[in-house]
């Protein structure tokens, strides 16, 4: 008996389509028009479902016991919780670099992969918010952050960064879900043309707003498209420089310094970009992309890795000097011990993933192998791990007086929460790429057009 | 154009309009030139993406939309500081590690957030505003030809509601425009033009709900609780550990507090001498200063010192018992106040020492104990100071040096 | 009056005309800015008590950090261009290469400062007397670093890789106008990567021991930054400026356009209103946070009296008042109003530095009308002595890299 061959085999088929515009949309958007994704990609879901589920109940264990199932105690009280909140809001900022001041440099070669990296900074986004909002303690009252008029007419402290925290994030997760939006409506109005069954023409219609593509239409869509990357550039850099305020402000050594806004910025973009190199080389083979997200564009990210890494290595140089030039016992001592006391094999460990490794993306031939882009950028992201790992342990658990001092040591609720914050961005993912264009279709066709339409 | 327009139904609706079909960006602009030209006003291209250099070929003007921005991103700007300076400065001003009640360096970050905020807000549903979006329905919808114009083809159309408009001169100026293709489109009068009775109330009855909340949380501002609240977490609202002042079963006092063992002292606090330590000698209160304290000027100065600091708030500069603390007290004149002894009376002058320092370290009537806070040779040097102050009270010529002598003439 | 003209289809570079020398004009320009700029030096220089003298001193450091600043921010310019392979840029890139090849003059101004620092006067920095070093535990501390022997390798490793840096940009550059090839394109791009690590570092050390190391007990990680910051500000106004002043004078007419203006002008709003911002208010808001005196004894001494309205004065003028009017793309399309805007950024920069460095000497704001024009003849002495090199740097040279083969795209260029 004859089977039909699975409709996912098409995407290693050329595209339908007489012209190269009709190729780009029919490459992209019969990727969310198959009836079945291919087995790999249930495998994959289920792997990241499980991941998830360990997330729910390790948060769920997590509020019936309370946080004494971490291994946070003094003086290191704040550790894996805080460490993955930073992990991941810096991965969600490449989404925003990719999208935003990629677009305001009019650097063309983001077309093919500002959608998946707006994506990826959404579910980056709300996996971040996850800790703040767990490690509270009384998870029940985290409104307190929020100005609601209350009984006991008390208001947030606003001179907190701690709040300042819950504005940034919660800012930047809507206007990332409202930018990725409004550049998802053409391509969702793309797919409602091309739907063949009433179900799926009307939930994409819905969302897709009956946009239909006029011109007139276009050029508010156009302005405001403009101006949100224009407020996304700063939002972004602020964003991660308010987080880095929850250190800086302190007296901490080793979290006391002035450097840390732009610091953590180039960090993020770092980590983002990496995470984004990572997702897309898989993505892109298994969706047959690889016209349209080319060994360019994954070359591209490569340098601004290893650009963004040489900052991180400055900042990890001045912090160093300063601490020696400032004469401060206490200064001196924090970065001595990070790099020579008990969480050593942390510090290098980050050292040698962070400023080491990525300067092998200096040679073409690694920057543009599949295989050590790959290893490279997943290296990356556990030595920026690490990063937020050393600052905050290293400086809590070794501060002003000897008698405060601590180790810390990580317990298996740790460990299990933050595998489970990997599954829920997966199964996002996982998600998006099977439900929605991976690559923003409109843009890719308007920039080829433009581009070979010359003037 | 005088001629009577002419404008034929199509089927059993009116024209819409006529759409040409065109399959570059550069035929469309150069149509879109044509069309401006010729002076409509009731036309759009439909393009699958932003085609450059159309907003120009078109006419169209910029829109107002980054006005709007930055209305929208001042309004969150000046909503947030100022709403910062009223919640923390003026509603419920409360320190925090000595920074001013108004810390506009403090302020700053959540002013930019909210000022990005409201900006992205007003750019997002200001342009689906101008756009008129959603717009669930629109007779190009009927157009087979038209589906193309999400995937690689573009369009004009010109609507018959255009003064201009002339069916069949139009349509042989989109014809020779260099369209593949024109049609006419008809109004859709099948369609729907109302959102769905149902969706309408679904809508109303979401919105009312979504009051619900904040009509909750007022009362809950405005009410007093007459119940003590739920615990969602019993572990935590009754934890399996003792407090001050609460009872304790297993001892047979029943407090958990417990006092300290009759006779336990601390090391270094043996304190044996009786004289020095408690002002007593054999049992009651001494009359001469211990050995320990030297008699002398720097005991005094030291006295003096230390008088300044613990003691004049209360009993004044020169221990006559006019301090700040009597004065505002007296001043608020409740009748409740027992004011402060001169230390100058009698019944001070015929004080033993040892009775001083007893008030001094155990406290007296209003007066709290200063024994925690006064180390006992300082307490000695007090009373040293406050035996000179008594001194200079009833001091005769007879005490005065010759040159002090010489100085009151 | 020369006119360049390369036929397209011979060599595949691009039809140019217009007018791309400068000439005599230039380099009279120059010969009387080098007149004007000697003069005032000169004078500042007698009436600010000699080359050792207190005034003369702290009025030169500020002068000379400013002109630093505009030669550092076009060689940083320079670089980023080559290393982004940037196509608008083309246009401009020759006149920015002009100026910041100035280095060697502004290695030999240095020697003002560096000179009596070798000689041990320490007006300006204490650290060079070993009596102030040995009776205070901060600089001894850190004598391991400010000490004269290695205050002066650190400033020819400065100089020298500034110099060399920038010299090696526009010789290449000149050469491809003869040569045309395409591969000294790629080579500088090579260059220029290595190249921005060793500007961060030398910028950044500059930094510290020229203004930072004048109050020997504070210390911010992010000061280097925020002098960059500046200094780009200044460099692409004054590129703005550079470049109309030669439009004047009927050059480039036809090759730069509003386009290119447009895009100066974000860069001057981006850098010398957005960033600079948010690295002053990092800089200010943690030092203002922590509350630590070693820190906040140098924000004291800047809001102290008078140097509150300074202090005020930078707030609007660096960032509020700027932020508005560069805020809209028809002010950046305009020629006048850029410049307007240009002169802006480059007086409010001066301000800044004026503010980063006189209040560590515990003066008034404006100590003496004496004080004031010390301050005014050093500017225009050392901004004269500049402008005037590069002003004669330009003598044979063209003013844009014909051969450089994005020019085409360069000059076709528009903003969406």
């Amino acid at each position: 008996m004859a089977t039909t061959a699975p409709d996912y085999d098409k995407w290693y088929d050329p595209p339908k389509g007489d012209n190269e515009l009709a190729r780009i949309t029919d490459t992209v958007i019969r990727v969310t028009e198959v009836s079945r994704p291919p087995v790999g990609w249930y495998i994959a879901f289920a792997i990241a479902v499980t991941m998830l589920g360990i997330l729910g109940m390790s948060i769920g264990w997590l509020f019936w016991t309370g946080i004494g199932v971490w291994g946070n105690m003094h003086p290191v009280v704040w550790a894996w919780d805080i460490t993955n909140f930073v992990f991941w809001v810096g991965i969600g900022h490449a989404g925003t670099l990719i999208s935003a001041i990629l677009f305001l440099l009019r650097q063309s070669w983001r077309t093919a992969i500002n959608r998946a990296a707006e994506a990826m900074t959404i579910f980056a986004v709300m996996c971040a918010l996850i800790f703040p909002g767990i490690h509270i303690g009384r998870p029940w009252l985290p409104y307190w952050m929020l100005p609601i008029p209350n009984q006991m007419n008390m208001w947030p402290q606003f001179r907190s960064p701690l709040d300042w925290d819950v504005f940034a994030v919660s800012t930047y997760f809507t206007v990332s879900l409202l930018f990725w939006y409004v550049g998802l409506i053409p391509d969702l109005a793309s797919i409602r043309d091309r739907s063949t069954t009433t179900v799926r023409r009307l939930v994409y219609g819905l969302f897709a707003m009956g946009w239909r593509g006029s011109s007139r239409q276009w050029h508010r869509y156009e302005r405001a498209y403009l101006i949100l990357a224009a407020l996304s550039t700063p939002l972004v850099l602020s964003v991660h420089s308010v987080v880095s305020f929850d250190f800086a402000t302190s007296q901490l050594p080793g979290w006391h310094t002035t450097i840390f806004p732009p610091y953590f910025v180039a960090g993020a973009i770092f980590s983002g970009f990496a995470m984004v190199v990572t997702l897309l080389v898989p993505a892109r083979q298994f969706f047959g992309l690889k016209n349209i997200i080319e060994i360019h564009h994954l070359e591209a990210m490569n340098k601004v890795i290893v650009a963004t890494s040489l900052m991180v290595g400055y900042s990890y140089g001045m912090e160093f000097f300063i601490a020696w030039y400032s004469g401060s016992p206490y200064e001196g001592f924090a970065f001595v011990n990070r790099a020579f006391g008990p969480y050593y094999w942390a510090y290098w460990t980050m050292i040698s993933c962070n400023v080491i490794f990525p300067q092998l993306f200096w040679f073409k031939k690694i920057r543009t192998s599949l295989l050590g882009m790959m290893i490279i950028c997943i290296l990356v992201n556990v030595g920026m791990w690490f990063e937020r790992f050393v600052i905050i342990v290293t400086s809590l658990h070794r501060d002003f007086v000897p008698s405060a001092w601590g180790y810390y040591i990580p317990t298996k609720w740790d460990f299990l929460t933050l595998t489970g914050s990997f599954g829920l961005f997966f199964t996002l993912f996982l998600l998006f790429c099977r439900y929605l264009p991976m690559v923003a279709v409109a843009e890719v066709k308007g920039q080829h057009s433009n581009s070979h339409a010359g003037h | 154009m005088s001629a009577p327009k002419h404008v034929e139904p199509v089927g059993e609706a009116p024209l819409h309009g006529l759409l040409a079909e065109y399959d570059s960006p550069e035929t469309l602009k150069k149509a879109a030139e044509k069309i401006r030209n010729a002076g409509f006003k009731n036309w759009d291209t439909f393009t699958p993406f932003p085609v450059h250099g159309i907003d120009q070929a078109m006419g169209i003007r910029p829109t107002i939309l980054p006005w709007l921005i930055l209305g929208g991103g001042m309004t969150g700007c000046a909503l947030a500081l100022g709403f910062q300076w009223w919640a923390n400065g003026v509603d419920y001003p409360f320190l925090i590690s000595g920074k001013p009640y108004w810390s506009v360096p403090a302020n700053i970050p959540i002013t930019f957030e909210l000022t990005v905020l409201f900006s992205a807000l007003t750019a997002v549903f200001g342009m689906l505003g101008l756009n008129k979006l959603p717009q669930p329905a629109h007779p190009l919808d009927l157009s087979e030809r038209f589906s193309r114009s999400t995937d690689d083809h573009f369009y004009l159309l010109v609507q018959a509601s255009d003064p201009v408009f002339d069916e069949k001169e139009t349509g042989t100026l989109l014809e020779t425009s260099g369209a593949i293709g024109v049609e006419a489109i008809p109004e859709d009068v099948k369609s729907e033009s109302h959102v769905p009775r149902g969706l309408q109330y679904a809508l109303l009855i979401i919105t009312a709900a979504a009051t619900i909340p904040f009509a909750l949380s007022a009362y809950a501002r405005e009410s007093k609780m007459t119940h003590t609240r739920f615990d969602i977490v019993p572990d935590m609202d009754f934890q399996q550990k003792f407090k001050a002042q609460r009872e304790n079963t297993f001892f047979a006092d029943k407090r958990a507090d417990r006092p300290q063992i009759e006779g336990t002292i601390a090391y270094g606090e043996l304190n044996e001498d009786d004289h020095f330590y408690r002002g007593k000698v054999n049992g009651v209160f001494a009359r001469t200063f211990p050995a320990q304290v030297p008699i002398d000027e720097q005991t005094i100065a030291r006295g003096q010192q230390r008088f300044g600091i613990y003691c004049t708030p209360c009993h004044g500069q020169a221990g006559e018992g006019d301090g700040m603390v009597n004065q505002r007290a007296s001043a608020l004149a409740e009748g409740t106040w027992v004011p402060p002894s001169n230390l100058n009376d009698d019944r001070l002058r015929q004080m033993g020492v040892g009775e001083i320092f007893n008030t001094i370290t155990n406290g007296v009537r209003n007066m709290p104990a200063y024994g925690p806070q006064i180390p006992t040779a300082d307490r000695w040097a007090i009373i040293l100071y406050v035996r000179a102050i008594q001194r200079s009270h009833k001091a005769a010529v007879a005490d005065l040096s010759a040159e002090e002598r010489a100085s009151l003439k | 009056m020369r006119r360049a003209k390369l036929n397209m289809a011979h060599d595949n570079h691009v039809q140019l005309d217009d007018n791309i020398q400068i000439g005599s004009e230039a380099t009279d320009f120059g010969k009387k800015a080098f007149g004007i700029g000697g003069v005032a030096l000169v004078l500042a220089l007698v009436l600010g008590g000699g080359p050792f003298g207190r005034e003369f001193l702290i009025a030169y450091l500020v002068a000379f950090m400013y002109s630093l600043a505009i030669g550092l921010g076009l060689l940083w310019f320079v670089t980023i261009q080559h290393l982004t392979n940037a196509k608008w840029s083309v246009v401009v890139r020759r006149v920015a290469e002009i100026i910041a090849a100035n280095m060697s003059v502004l290695a030999v101004l240095s020697l003002f400062l560096i000179v009596p620092a070798l000689m041990g006067n320490s007006t300006l920095y204490a650290w060079v007397d070993p009596a102030k070093v040995a009776a205070d535990r901060v600089l001894k501390h850190k004598a391991g670093y400010l000490n004269i022997p290695f205050f002066a390798i650190r400033c020819v490793v400065y100089f020298g890789f500034w110099w060399l840096l920038s010299r090696h940009f526009l010789k290449r550059s000149v050469e491809q106008d003869t040569s045309g090839k395409a591969e000294i394109n790629t080579k500088l791009q090579t260059l220029a990567a290595p190249s921005m690590i060793a500007f961060a570092l030398t910028l950044t050390f500059a930094t510290i021991d020229f203004v930072m190391s004048l109050d020997p007990g504070f210390f911010s990680t992010i000061f280097g930054v925020y002098y960059f910051g500046g200094a780009v500000a200044c460099a692409y106004s004054f590129l703005a400026l550079s470049l109309m002043w030669l439009q004047g004078k009927g050059r480039l007419l036809n090759s730069v356009n509003r386009e290119h203006y447009h895009d100066l002008g974000k860069m001057m709003f981006a850098f010398g209103v957005v960033f600079w911002s948010y690295i002053a208010f990092s800089q200010f808001m943690l030092i203002w946070y922590g509350d630590v005196p070693e820190e906040t004894h140098w924000f004291h001494d800047r809001f102290q009296g008078d140097w509150k309205i300074v202090s005020g004065a930078l707030l609007a003028c660096h960032f509020v008042i700027p932020f508005f009017g560069l805020l809209s793309r028809y002010v950046k399309r305009n020629r006048k109003t850029l410049a307007f805007w240009a002169f802006w950024i480059l007086v409010i920069e001066y301000v800044d530095l004026y503010w980063l460095v006189m209040p560590t000497f515990g003066e008034d704001v404006i100590p003496s009308v004496l004080s004031l024009l010390v301050h005014l003849l050093a500017w225009v002495g050392v901004g004269g002595l500049f402008i005037g090199a590069a002003a004669s740097r330009t003598k044979g040279l063209n003013l844009i890299p014909t051969k450089d083969p994005r020019l085409a795209a360069s000059l076709a260029f528009e903003n969406p």
